[in-house]
Formats: C-alpha cells, sequence, structure tokens
C-alpha cells in the first residue's frame, strides 16, 4: 500500500486509463490546469489530443463528449462543478442516460461525466449543490460518489470502462483527504456497498463527505452506543441488500446525505428499507439531510447542510 | 464528381421514393396504424436525397426530423421497411418498436434520432470529433430546421467544431416554418447562413427545392471537411407544404395558411422541377417515368406488407435494454 490523497487517487486513475486504452481522452474548461487538481499534470505526459481544454460551453462540453462516446470513444468529461450538469441537461439526462434504450440498444454511450460536489466552502447556492437525487432519478445514468482515495481511484477506473454514462461525483471537501492504495492496479465493482465502521447498536448509512461526519460523531459517541457506518459507494447501482443486512443486525437506522431531504437519496433508501426490513426495525428511519432551500453561502451554509449536532441528534432520537 | 445519366435517375427514383412513403406513412397514421406523430417531409425530398447522396455510408448522419429523416436514410442507401415498421410499434422496425419515430441505424453511420430540436448540435459536434480523431476522412452531415436554428447550442456547437476544424456540414432545411410560428418572427435577418461569417466557417444559400444546387453545395461542403478544412454552414431555403405534424392546424400563429399559398409553393415542388428537367435532357423519357412510379408503388406495397405482418415487441425487452452489457 502507498499513501495517497482524494484528488490524487483520481489523478492517478485518469492516468491508468489513459495509458491502457487510446479511446479515453479527457474534455472539460480548464482540465489542463484542473481547476480541483484532479486533471492536472496529464496534458504533460499526454498531450493536448488526450487532454482538451473546451470554451466555457457545457452543452458542447457534454455533447462532444457523449457524441464521440457513442462513434466509439470513451471520453471523461470534467464539468468543474457539479451544479453545472444542469446546464447540460438534454445531453446528460435525455441523451446519455435514454440513448442506448430509445434506440434498441443499437447504441452504446461508454462515458464518464465527472463533476465537484458538495459543500463546506461556503461559496453558495450555485457551487455548492450534492445533484445526486437528480442523476439517481434518471434511468440509464449509473452514480459512483466515492469518500475516499481507495474508492475514488477503484471506482473511476470501472466507470471508465463500463459500456454505459456514469456520474462520478468527487466531493470538494475530500480533495485532500489523505488514504491508502494499493501499489498494484484494482477495480471497485458497483454496486457494493463498504463497511466502513462496524457497530451493533444503529446503523447510519452515510454518502461521501457524510461518511466521514458520520465516522466522527461514530467515535464520539462510542461509549454510549455501538453505530455501523454503511457507505453506499455507488447510488446507481445501489447495494440496498448490504444495508438491510446491517439494519437486520442493529434494528435501527439513520441515513445522512448532503443532497435535499425532499425526495432525496435519503428518502429513496428509507423507502426501500421500509419496504424491505420493516419488521426488524425498532424505530423509524432518521434521515439527516440539506435542507429544502438553495445553500446559502457563507456563515449559513452550516444552517442548511448536515452538522455532527445532526447526525448526534438522529441517533439518539432512533435509540430512545 | 460529375454525375452520371444512372446517377441522375437515381437521385429521381429517390425522391419518388420518399414521397411515396412520406404518403404512406400518412395514410398509416391516419388509419391509426402509426402510433406516434408524423411530421411530414413533403417538400424537403431534394435537400435530403441531395444531401445524402453526398455521403460514404460510415459518414455520420444527423437527419432532420421533417419526414422523421427518411429522406436522407434513403439517400444514403436503405429502404423504408424498418422505419415504417418503427412508426407501427413493430419489433422489426429500426429500434425494436420502442423508440416511436427516432431511428437508429449505426452501419449508415446514424447513431439515433432525438426528441428534442437543437440537441443535432452538441451531439453531433461529438460524432465530428470522434471522425477527426479516428482519422478515416469520415464526415458529419448535421441537419436541422430554421426553428432549430434559434437555440443556444447552435452557438456553443458552431463556435467548437470551427475552433478544433472538426469535418461538419451543418445543414438547415429552412421551410420558413417552425411549428406554428414563422422564422420572419424569431430571427432578425432574412439568411441563417449569414450566422457562419460569426465563426470563421463558409456560410451558403441554396434553393433547397434544386436537388442540383443541393447536391453541389453540399458536395463542396463535404469535400472540405474530409480534406480537414473543417465545418460549414449551408442554408437550403425549402417549402413545407403540410402542418408541422399530422393532425395538427396548419397556421401561421392563429392564422390558418391558404390553400393559395400552398399552391404557390408547390410550384417549386422538388421531384416535379426536376422531372422536367430530366425529360428536357433526355435522360428520362414518360415511359421511365412511370416505371419508376410502378415500381415505387410496388415497393410500398411490400414495406406496408412487412410492417403489418411483423409482431409487436415483447415487454421482457425492456429492463434488459436499460444498460449496455
Amino acid at each position: 500500500m502507498k499513501q495517497t490523497v482524494y484528488l490524487m487517487a483520481i489523478n492517478e486513475a485518469l492516468e491508468e486509463e489513459i495509458k491502457r486504452d487510446e479511446k479515453v481522452f479527457i474534455i472539460g474548461e480548464n482540465v489542463q490546469q484542473g481547476t480541483f487538481g484532479v486533471t492536472s499534470g496529464l496534458v504533460q505526459k499526454f498531450g493536448t489530443e488526450r487532454v482538451m481544454d473546451t470554451p466555457l460551453a457545457e452543452t458542447a462540453v457534454a455533447g462532444a463528449a457523449i457524441g464521440a462516446a457513442m462513434a466509439g470513444f470513451r471520453p471523461v468529461a470534467d464539468m468543474m462543478f457539479a451544479d453545472f450538469i444542469y446546464i447540460a441537461g438534454d445531453e446528460i439526462m435525455l441523451k446519455a442516460a435514454k440513448w442506448h434504450f430509445m434506440h434498441g440498444g443499437k447504441v452504446n454511450v461508454p462515458v464518464v461525466i465527472m463533476a465537484a460536489m458538495g459543500g463546506g466552502m461556503k461559496i453558495g447556492a450555485e457551487h455548492s449543490m450534492c445533484p445526486e437525487a437528480l442523476i439517481m432519478h434518471t434511468p440509464g445514468l449509473k452514480l459512483a460518489v466515492p469518500s475516499t482515495p481507495y474508492d475514488a481511484k477503484g471506482l473511476l477506473k470501472t466507470a471508465i470502462r463500463d459500456n454505459n454514462p456514469v456520474i462520478f461525483f468527487y466531493n470538494k471537501g475530500l480533495l485532500g483527504l489523505p488514504g491508502e492504495i494499493p501499489e498494484e492496479e484494482y477495480l471497485i465493482p458497483f454496486g457494493q456497498a463498504d463497511i466502513k465502521r462496524e457497530g451493533s447498536d444503529v446503523t447510519v448509512v452515510a454518502i461521501s463527505r457524510m461518511v466521514h461526519m458520520a465516522l466522527e460523531v461514530a467515535e464520539k459517541l462510542k461509549d454510549k452506543v455501538s453505530v455501523e457506518v454503511v457507505d453506499p459507494r455507488t447510488l446507481e447501482p445501489l447495494d440496498i441488500d448490504t444495508i438491510v443486512e446491517s439494519v437486520k443486525k442493529t434494528g435501527r437506522v439513520v441515513i445522512v446525505d448532503e443532497d435535499n431531504r425532499r425526495c432525496g437519496v435519503t428518502a429513496e433508501i428509507s423507502a426501500q428499507i421500509f419496504e424491505t426490513a420493516f419488521d426488524y426495525l425498532d424505530a423509524p428511519v432518521q434521515r439527516v439531510a440539506a435542507a429544502d432551500m438553495p445553500i446559502a453561502a457563507g456563515f449559513l451554509e452550516d444552517y442548511v447542510l448536515p452538522q455532527p449536532k445532526d447526525i448526534e441528534d438522529a441517533i439518539e432520537r432512533v435509540m430512545a | 464528381m460529375k454525375l452520371e445519366k444512372d446517377d441522375l435517375i437515381l437521385l429521381y427514383r429517390n425522391m419518388v421514393r420518399t414521397r411515396k412513403l412520406d404518403e404512406l406513412t400518412i395514410k398509416g397514421l391516419q388509419e391509426g396504424k402509426v402510433l406516434s406523430f408524423y411530421h411530414s417531409g413533403q417538400g424537403s425530398e431534394g435537400l435530403a436525397v441531395g444531401s445524402a447522396a453526398c455521403l460514404r455510408k460510415d459518414d455520420y448522419l444527423w437527419g432532420h426530423h421533417r419526414g422523421h429523416g427518411i429522406g436522407y436514410l434513403i439517400g444514403k442507401g436503405l429502404d423504408g421497411k424498418a422505419f415504417l415498421a418503427e412508426h407501427y410499434g413493430k419489433v422489426t422496425g429500426s429500434c425494436l418498436g420502442i423508440s416511436g419515430f427516432h431511428f437508429a441505424e449505426p452501419e449508415y453511420g446514424a447513431l439515433g434520432a432525438a426528441g428534442t430540436i437543437g440537441s443535432q448540435f452538441p451531439i453531433s459536434l461529438g460524432w465530428g470529433l470522434a471522425a477527426k480523431k479516428t482519422g478515416k476522412q469520415q464526415v458529419v452531415l448535421a441537419c436541422f430546421g430554421d426553428g432549430g436554428s434559434n437555440r443556444g447550442t447552435l452557438h456553443e456547437a458552431f463556435n467548437l467544431a470551427a475552433v478544433w476544424k472538426l469535418p461538419i456540414v451543418w445543414l438547415c432545411d429552412n421551410n420558413g416554418m417552425a411549428q406554428y410560428t414563422p422564422i420572419k418572427d424569431t430571427y432578425p435577418k432574412d439568411d441563417i447562413a449569414d450566422l457562419a461569417g460569426g465563426y470563421n466557417m463558409p456560410g451558403v444559400v441554396v434553393d433547397g427545392m434544386d436537388i442540383m444546387a443541393v447536391y453541389e453545395a453540399v458536395e463542396a461542403a463535404v469535400d472540405r471537411a474530409r480534406a480537414g478544412g473543417g465545418p460549414s454552414l449551408i442554408e437550403a431555403k425549402t417549402a413545407r407544404y403540410r402542418s408541422h405534424s399530422e393532425g395538427s392546424p396548419d397556421v401561421s400563429h392563429t392564422v390558418t395558411r391558404s390553400e393559395a399559398e400552398i399552391a404557390e409553393l408547390k410550384k417549386r415542388d422538388p421531384i416535379e422541377t426536376f422531372k422536367i428537367k430530366l425529360l428536357k435532357q433526355g435522360v428520362l423519357t414518360e415511359e421511365m417515368v412511370d416505371q419508376i412510379n410502378k415500381e415505387a408503388d410496388e415497393e410500398i406495397i411490400e414495406t406496408e406488407k412487412f410492417s403489418l405482418d411483423s409482431p409487436p415487441p415483447e415487454p421482457s425487452i425492456l429492463n434488459k435494454l436499460i444498460y449496455a452489457e
């Protein structure tokens, strides 16, 4: 194993896949310099044909990647902020998501759309979103939301090799997160949740940056409550089996996510638990999510987005 | 490429086949056999057949939604069987009968058709990028209408295609009407081709009712793209004989288009004017015209029978189509 950080794990996955497959290229605004560092340094190694800077034109970026994918390439489009995928809604939600299905399976769209999601930087309503539910709601799109360097590298390599469109949301709040990854090549299959901490009293299902918040709370409460933290790692496909297994063991569950509460990821997972494991629950499912309002910039961001105290309170409620 | 006598006859024949298939699809819709929409392409046959005739089989094609692209596909060498069966919702259709009217014929470079107008710009851009990266001198014929020209996606794609010198021919079928709204009320100039100047690419206006004018303009743009010269814009002035979609009112804003107005448009009919020209030149005789029409009628009967005899798809196919293996 070797030591790295989250953004470098993503960078390594890109480097390895560009080297491995001549059909892979990166495209996006300022990807040569790299806004968040995840693509930095690659143009020097692979040239401008493989790491393509574009105009500030999201529909052209997404369309170029998605169109090239239909024609046999494996592009990785970096949309910079996850909020910006809305600009290319037709290209991502309609074309990439539907064209394999609606054309009777005649066309594949092996594209990766990556973008940085998440709050914590206090930069406001259009630069802090986690639009996970939007993607999860759209049939035809896969969605990876890694929380660690290990998961980020392994999931991105799988995403690039998948024959379907994959949305890969890395988290701005985790870019510098240290962690270990193997020296040798590895891939992480989609649809396999990871138990980030074992416990017996309550299951906390947490996603992306929220995994670390949940782990922090679990550590704080360890003398009172034994918390199990389950990280789905991909939301489509969703490994509901691992979540339900954990719930059967603990009988209590809190779901934590940074997207909105209403019709959000927490709502979907909660519904699936109620549908499949109702008889095992000792308390109603509790949810911790962003408030149903745009994300305030500045000091009030903390008021909108989930905080450790919210998770602590939710655990208290299910344990009561 | 200079067109020989046989090439000219084929252009005429393909326009006749396109028109008859259009009429058959309208009949199918009226009889309840076509399950979704039909946006007739009558008036645009010369543009569709003439432009597609400039393409290689492996060139990419984004057909225009007028006539649901059938003129372009026929021009590229396909027949109408999978097209009509798709409209009939049959499993022998282009997309197993589940796309409604959005064909995909990847062997002919047609990677799909969209339900959203204006999406051709960014996606064709991607096809052009792939063509350039692949290096086999493929080109993209990306068609759109005067309505589509109002989308912002046009500008993002025109810009990037020009910056990267992608092998794309942007072909505008300007029939003057976007559903119920005339282009004169949605665009401030006379010619959409003028947009090309802003992106440093050639922009030409042609008579879209004259198949030879179309052929010559598209051929020049295709040659330029194939040689690495980058994109071009061609605006073809055509006419729409029928309403936006079958069964919808044929109005300009709220005013019904008059019979006299439509009759005036039909004076420029691409099939009739080309026929007269070829008869004058001695390329065609009246007997040959009759024979071509007779064969096209026989093909239509066969095409309809194929669609009627085909079964609908089974629901079990759907789950398997959400994701590729």
